[in-house]
């Protein structure tokens, strides 16, 4: 039985989340021209449409720009470590895309495998999403080609779908999110309510792959990368990109362990202490940031580390990003 | 970890022993050789490092830099008592017991001598599992080679020939050893390779030339192994830095053969 | 207050090591009391205080900072003094306008001699920064995101561009035909080009949508290495030519500029752009009406800002700052961040942190912005490219405003005036210095 929630309503929920103590995020304007994914300061600032998607990501709910992992202090009996992370707040993210959605099962894996990640695991319990299916999508959106689409089901806890007249259907996809909903758990029903048209697959992941793997050496990413500037925009506005550096700040008394988000993008990213860099050029970092998404992440775990919501393409001031490079590699292949 | 020694061997390279200060820690902790681990000065920073001693040896651990950044800046500065910071053991490690009752060939160049020092000592401390035991380490000048009164010892020990060189011009008057790089001196002992095991290890030049002189001794690539250093950071395969390929050099290495590598991208 | 609460007030004083750390020392010698809040750091002369020096005093917790060095005309290295001066000139305005509290930086010349001046001077900050009380700059609130202010209208003049895209292309087929360049740097459909070959010249656009500076392609390695280069410059990126070009950074007699000449985009910056037609470029294409605007026009925005009260300033850039991701866009888009290491990627100090905190955020913002102090040409390709929508434009500008108000100098506008900074005047004002 579907159930019904009018965007009041749904404000009116936020709210209650948030004076339950809750750290609720959702789409917020930040100011003309930018909405992001934000703390919540109250539901009004919710924004709910008028909008294609935020230009950054949830992942940083899961795994903040900047994590203290321990402190460490210098005494009389020596260096002592800190456990500085106290249990995080529930969180519940209102308002999510599916393609940001989606990117949380897939970095599972990698904060998962072999060794557990708890930093991560600890955030990513508390997360409760609730996802708002698509109504629109824009030149740059590409879920449906890497298996996706606007109301793709992946990560997220609740979802639900624009009736187009004020108010949502809601399912309850997973306990967590009956549980935060004060529901039922509901799996989809076969024909999805209102589902929207997405953009249609615009190529095949399986053949961006085998580009990657045969034309590693090829002059093709040396000229398709001229242009890059090599910023870390596309990786750190990425649902799924994770890369990161850990870094100690403090001085000779004390001080913390961190770990701050990082770019294959940059130029010191492979840099050797010796002065040798595997990837001296722009062309050869392009080309591991494709190489990531579409081989080496799922032969590893089976995911395409890309949920196709664009924001790389929206926001590099050049003109470059994943879509617009896999359609040159379907341009070069087909030549 | 607390520093037991310090030794320094050139004008910019140090190895440090490092061991537990709880006991306890000290007992449950082991390695196989060929793994490594991130060694740390707090407020520094962390740094990836083979554990260069072997891993028959239980009371201790060590490691061997060269002073060239912010965090080897500040290890230099560190003196018997001072606290380290130690997480691992990180990575594949050697499979000793695939190379039982094979010829080993150890092949180094320069600061590459640590993680074959490691694999060395194993193999002499279970030397009748072993056959032969043929060690050629080389570095540009004399005052870049690394423990080398080691190499004096294993010289020493039964069935074992260790032969040093420098690169043409960087021998002393009284240098007693070889003159010429690594493949080149290499390929002069003539020692047969059909039967070996070879771990090669070294700037990437050397390697270049020496894999042909090794095939050309009756070596099989499956048999021949390397080290990778890429620049590693969480040494768990997390922060992604370290990959080569499909490889993270973290966990599917450092330690590959060169039948592997060959079939990977050349990202390293 | 603060006297009863036992507020003892933190001074950190980098002073020089010729001048005024011997008229501290001479304070010492002399038996003349001085408090002990302040800690001095010696450094050999004013001219070498980076002003992310002073930003790390606030952020390990000064409630005041004090840089004093020797009377002008008696720098040890001549004019080291004269250069600070200049800096600090432009750094207080920066730091007013971001809202932070002027009072609490100080500046002073002191002699060897001058004992009892360093004295007076360090008993006279301990007080007034103790009635001031503590200063907390990075625990300001941050301003709550606000619905209010309009997006920027887009509003694109009616314009022909079909032929001057025409002539572009020709220019271009041209230039590479005759083998006068190897590549041309132009607009594409999507974002920059580099066209290597004549019958190629069909993919160079001009558009409402042609919104880069193509000039920062000059500095990187992969595009020098394809030889001779002609750059597709609008008047605003032009600019950037004449800054990189005083720099050292370019000979201009090795590069071909095709200039187009533009009414504008639509973008925040087009409302005052007074560069509509390129002057200095090889081949100008396409003729603009448009008129130049005035000063008034140019800093308006900035004007506006800083009506507000200080602390709804620092709120409001401490809401901006948050949101940094470090991700550096603003620096590659930057044509003249053409370091080929930058301070932020040092790390032997790490001078700036690289972690994404409030201090670390505000280290990045003021360093970047100070060390494009009469060098920004106000492209504003950083504000485009940020993913956080941080008010770069904004940021910039106070710079702008500040070289041109005190030194009377654009950025990028004549190629025979002397740089701001780089370049002192014995005449520099400083009412600001004791």
């Amino acid at each position: 039985m579907s159930q019904r929630v009018s965007k009041e309503e749904l404000r009116q929920r936020a709210e209650a989340w948030i004076e339950a103590g809750k750290m609720v995020a959702g789409p917020v304007r930040v100011k003309a021209g930018t909405v992001l994914y934000a703390p919540l300061p109250t539901a009004d600032a919710l924004l709910l449409d008028g909008w294609i998607r935020p230009a950054n990501s949830i992942k940083e709910f899961v795994f903040p720009r900047h994590e203290v992992l321990y402190g460490y202090s210098v005494g009389a009996a020596g260096i002592t470590l800190h456990e500085t992370e106290p249990e995080p707040r529930e969180q519940v993210i209102v308002g999510a895309h599916p393609c940001d959605a989606a990117a949380l099962p897939i970095l599972d894996k990698l904060f998962n495998w072999d060794y557990r990640d708890d930093f991560y695991n600890r955030r990513r319990e508390a997360t409760t999403v609730v996802t708002l299916a698509c109504a629109v999508h824009d030149e740059e959106c590409f879920c449906t080609s890497v298996g996706l689409g606007p109301a793709a089901e992946r990560g997220s806890d609740v979802m639900l779908f624009d009736a187009r007249d004020g108010a949502y259907e809601v399912r309850c996809l997973t306990e967590k999110g009956a549980a935060l909903w004060g529901s039922d758990v509901e799996r989809a029903p076969a024909n999805k309510p209102m589902e929207a048209a997405g953009p249609e697959r615009r190529f095949e992941p399986a053949e961006v792959a085998a580009f990657a793997k045969e034309h590693f050496e090829d002059p093709f990413w040396h000229e398709h990368a001229l242009a890059c500037l090599g910023c870390g925009a596309c990786a750190y506005t990425c649902p799924v990109c994770h890369c990161f550096d850990i870094v100690d700040e403090g001085n000779a008394r004390c001080g913390v362990r961190a770990r701050n988000w990082d770019a294959c993008q940059f130029a010191l990213f492979t840099a050797h202490a010796s002065g040798h860099n595997p990837r001296p050029a722009q062309g050869a970092r392009q080309r591991q940031r494709i190489y990531h998404k579409f081989l080496m992440y799922p032969e590893k775990f089976g995911e395409i580390l890309c949920t196709g919501c664009g924001n790389c393409a929206r926001i590099c001031p050049v003109g470059l990003g994943v879509l617009p490079v896999v359609k040159e590699i379907c341009h070069a292949e087909s030549v | 970890m607390e520093v037991i020694d310090v030794r320094q061997h050139t004008a910019d390279v140090k190895s440090v022993r490092l061991r537990f200060k709880d006991a306890g820690r000290a007992k449950e902790f082991g390695f196989r050789v060929g793994q490594f681990g991130v060694f740390s000065a707090f407020g520094w920073g962390e740094s990836t490092f083979n554990i260069c001693s072997s891993s028959t040896w239980h009371d201790h651990i060590e490691f061997c830099f060269r002073k060239v950044g912010r965090v080897t800046d500040a290890l230099w500065e560190a003196g018997e008592g001072d606290t380290l910071g130690f997480r691992g053991p990180y990575g594949n490690g050697y499979p000793t017991n695939d190379w039982r009752g094979k010829d080993l060939i150890f092949l180094g160049g320069g600061i590459a001598m640590p993680p074959i020092r490691c694999a060395i000592w194993y193999a002499l401390e279970n030397r009748a599992d072993y056959g032969t035991i043929t060690i050629v380490y080389g570095a540009r000048t004399v005052g870049d080679l690394v423990y080398r009164d080691e190499l004096a010892l294993w010289a020493g020990h039964p069935r074992v020939r260790v032969i040093e060189c420098v690169d043409p011009g960087g021998q002393t008057h009284d240098w007693k050893g070889e003159i010429g790089f690594v493949p080149t001196v290499f390929e002069r002992a003539q020692v047969p390779a059909e039967n070996a095991v070879a771990l090669v290890i070294g700037p990437p030049i050397m390697i270049k030339n020496t894999i042909p002189v090794l095939e050309r001794l009756g070596a099989k690539m499956s048999n021949v192994y390397t080290s990778l250093e890429n620049r590693m950071k969480c040494g768990i395969g997390k922060c992604g830095r370290c990959n080569a390929g499909p490889a993270y050099v973290c966990k599917d290495g450092p330690v590959f053969t060169f039948e592997v590598l060959r079939q990977m991208p050349m990202d390293y | 207050m603060s006297a009863l609460n036992g507020f003892e007030p933190k001074i950190v004083a980098y002073v020089c090591n010729w001048c005024t750390y011997l008229g501290a020392d001479l304070a010492g010698t002399a038996r003349l009391e001085y408090p002990a809040n302040v800690r001095i750091i010696r450094l050999p002369c004013t001219g070498r205080i980076d002003t992310n020096l002073v930003v790390k005093a606030l952020e390990i917790g000064a409630d005041a900072v004090l840089v004093s060095g020797c009377h002008p005309g008696d720098c040890h290295y001549s004019a080291g003094n004269y250069h600070a001066r200049r800096r600090w000139i432009l750094f207080r305005e920066l730091l007013e306008v971001v809202g932070f509290d002027t009072r609490r930086l100080h500046f002073t010349w002191i002699s060897a001699a001058e004992g009892r001046k360093f004295q007076q001077v360090i008993t006279e900050i301990t007080e007034q920064t103790r009635a001031l009380g503590p200063y907390r700059p990075y625990e300001s609130p941050a301003l709550p995101p606000r619905e209010d202010g309009a997006a920027r209208p887009a509003g694109v003049l009616e314009k022909n561009f079909e032929e001057s895209r025409r002539e572009l292309r020709e220019a271009a087929r041209r230039l590479l035909e005759e083998g006068r360049v190897k590549v041309v740097i132009g607009y594409g459909a999507r974002g920059p080009v580099f066209i290597t070959k004549p019958e190629e010249t069909g993919r160079l656009e001009w558009n409402a949508n042609c919104l880069g500076n193509l000039t920062v392609y000059l500095k990187r390695p992969e595009v020098r290495a394809l030889g001779a280069a002609a750059v597709v410059v609008k008047g605003c990126d032009e600019r950037a030519l004449v800054v990189l070009e005083k720099e050292s950074q370019l000979r201009r007699d090795e590069l071909q500029v095709i200039g187009l000449a533009c009414e504008g985009l639509g973008q925040a910056k087009c409302e005052a752009c007074e560069t509509h037609r390129p002057s200095f470029a090889d081949i100008t294409i396409g003729n603009t009406a448009a008129q130049g605007a005035t000063a008034a026009a140019r800093y308006a925005e900035l004007e506006r800002f800083l009506e507000r009260p200080r602390e709804e300033r620092l709120a409001y850039w401490t809401a901006e700052f948050d949101r940094c991701l470090k991700c550096y866009a603003c620096r590659q888009v930057c044509p003249m961040c053409y370091c080929e290491r930058c301070l932020a990627d040092k790390n032997r100090p790490q001078a700036i942190d690289t972690s994404t905190h409030r201090k670390g955020n505000f280290a990045w913002q003021l360093s970047r912005a100070i060390h494009l102090a009469g060098r920004c040409v106000g492209c504003d390709e950083c504000t485009r490219a940020c993913p956080a929508g941080i008010d770069l434009r904004l940021l910039n500008l106070s710079l702008a405003r500040a070289a041109e108000i005190q030194f009377d100098y654009r950025a990028g506008m004549d190629p025979a005036r002397e740089p701001v900074v780089g370049a002192y005047s014995l005449q520099d004002k400083e009412e600001f210095i004791r």
